[in-house]
This record gives C-alpha cells, structure tokens and sequence, in this order.
C-alpha cells in the first residue's frame, strides 16, 4: 500500500513541479542537466521504493507511475478545458520577425536562446520568422515568412 | 473578423490568415488562458520554497535536541532527534549525573522507541533488558554519586514507521522511580 501511496504523491509533486518551473528548463538537456536528472531519478527511487528490492515493489512502483501517466493522458483528451492547465499551451514568441519581449520574460529564454534555437532550425535572422512558438514541450518552433 | 480556430481575433486580415493552425493569438500570444496563471504558479513555488525553508528549520529532522529531567539524586540527559524520517539512522544518547550513588539504575523506554524502529546497537549492554507494560526496561547498574553514565542506542526507523509515538524515559533507582522525561517523536514519510 505504501508505495503505492508513495508513488501518488512523488507523481503528483514532479508533475506539478514540472509544471511550474517552467518549459525552459525542460528542453534544454545540457551535460549538467543530464547529471541532474540522474540525481533526480536516484532521489526519487529511493523515496519511492526505499529499502524495498522486491519485483512485487517494483512492479507496484511502475504500475503505479504509469497508471497515472495514463490517466492524466486520458484526462488531458477527454477534457479539453483542463488540457491548458495539465499540459499547458503554446506561446508565440515572436511575431512578424519581432519578439514578444513579455513572452520571452515570461519564459525566461534570452535572445541568444532564441537565435541558437533558430540556427538548429537552419534560420540566420529573425527579419525570415514569421511566427515563432514554444512549444509545451519547450522546444521552439519557426514558421519562415513565405517569401524568405 | 475570426481565425481559422473560429476564435475572435483583432488581428488585421492578412496577420489572421497566417496565424499556425490551432494558435489564438488571444490565448497564446496574450496568454489570456488559465494555463498562464501567474498567481498559481507563483502560489505553488512560494509553497514549495516554504517546505524548503521549513526543512532547513528542522520542521522534519533530523537535528538531535537535549532533553533535561532533573531531581535530587540524579538527573537525566537525553540528546536526540525528535522529528524523523522513515529509514533514517540516528542516534540516542541517555546521560544519568548521579548527584547521590544510585544502586542500581533502570532506564524504562516507551514503547514508541522500539515499535517499528531498528535498534541497531547498544552501548555499553546493560546488565540485563526486559519489558514492563510493554515498556523495555534496560538495567544499568550502580552509578556512584558525582559520576556519569552515557548509553548510547543507535537506531534506524521503519519507513512505514509514520506519525506521532511516545518515547517517554523514566529513570529508576531499583523500585524508585527518580524522574521521567515526556517525550514524543514525530515521523514523517
């Protein structure tokens, strides 16, 4: 029962904490991120299933994370009014080749993170971006001007 | 003017007509939708800062504290946590001052020290161990009078061990009861 109850709350608190720390922090994965996220998941494990190195723990550990993946996916389809606040929405950040200052802030992405991510995505200048949206998943995406 | 969401959009018609499919420029542009409420967001993270702070206050252990009981013939120091967590290891350390010799001192733990706790060592044994009323009686032996006994018990805690339990000492001079140190220890999950 306990780690059930465990697993509950460990899901919960990094769902919403995912949430409110912002996309930013999600898609980037540098090499000192990817070192925090092995301490995050050793964090994790050992208060999700502490001593316990049974299949049956294990077992109710995973199905517990994945039963409720599953039910917030499913919520996330069937109640569309709720998708906003479970998965969060898109941002424009810039328009017409200008950026939307109050958005980037709000993301916390520079101007610099924004010019790499338009690199990656094979675009030198702003002045070509008609649209550019973070994505909920945090990566940026362009839509070039169409006579660029 | 609508988009091609069917929204209302105050956009100029050739701005509309390429706005990305399923972007409002109301919502996603003016972040009118709850899913940019600043308030929550800053609500959750005042919150998780303080549970942070709280934790750094020893609201959840496990910073051992001094209890002191105190009476004619002998007083009784006890240095140990008292908010855990289940799996920690910590230690409890019983100091007796002996102000007159005692004969033949007994230490009485509540219940609350061995349920669902790991009592991994304990130093020097005592000459002998029991239980009354469910209590563990832990026979020290004589202390002369200006001396000090120390017994140190190290322990580890169940991590299904949650909530408030009584760990309650009391001090014995044989039959006599000398002093008693109420005490509670709080385990969180």
């Amino acid at each position: 029962m306990d780690i059930v109850l465990r697993g509950c709350v460990i899901f919960v608190f990094l769902y919403v904490l995912m949430r409110v720390i912002g996309r930013r922090e999600l898609s980037s994965l540098e090499p000192f991120d990817l070192i925090l996220l092995v301490v995050l998941g050793d964090a994790v494990q050992q208060g999700l299933t502490q001593d316990d190195y049974s299949l049956t723990g294990a077992i109710l550990a995973i199905g517990t994370i994945a039963m409720l993946q599953l039910a917030v996916s499913f919520t996330n389809f069937k109640f569309p009014k709720l998708r906003s606040i479970i998965d969060g929405e898109p941002i424009v950040v810039v328009q017409d080749g200008k950026p939307i200052d109050k958005n980037l802030r709000r993301e916390r992405v520079t101007l610099d993170d924004l010019a790499a991510a338009m690199r990656k995505q094979g675009i030198g200048s702003l002045d070509d971006v008609q649209w550019a949206v973070m994505e909920t998943s945090g990566i940026i995406s362009f839509l070039k001007k169409s006579d660029s | 003017m609508s988009s091609r969401t069917g929204e209302a959009s105050f956009e100029p018609r050739s701005v509309a007509a390429e706005i990305p499919d399923r972007i409002v420029l109301k919502r996603h542009r003016d972040l009118s939708s709850l899913g940019f409420n600043r308030p929550a967001r800053y609500a959750i993270l005042v919150l998780l800062g303080l549970v942070l702070v709280l934790g750094l206050a020893n609201v959840f252990g496990q910073h051992p504290q001094t209890v002191t009981a105190r009476s004619a013939k002998a007083d009784l120091e006890l240095y140990a946590p008292d908010h855990l967590r289940g799996g920690l290891l910590y230690e409890a350390r019983f100091t007796i001052r002996a102000h007159e010799s005692l004969k033949h001192a007994v230490l009485q733990l509540a219940p609350g020290w061995t349920e669902s706790q790991q009592m991994n060592t304990i130093a020097p044994s005592p000459l002998a161990q029991t239980s009354r009323n469910g209590s563990l009686l832990l026979t020290l032996g004589p202390v002369k009078r200006g001396e000090h006994y120390t017994l140190y018990i190290e322990f580890q805690v169940n991590p299904t061990n949650v909530g408030r339990r009584s760990t309650d000492v009391l001090l014995y001079d044989g039959n006599t009861q000398l002093l008693a140190v109420d005490r509670t220890i709080t385990v969180f999950p």
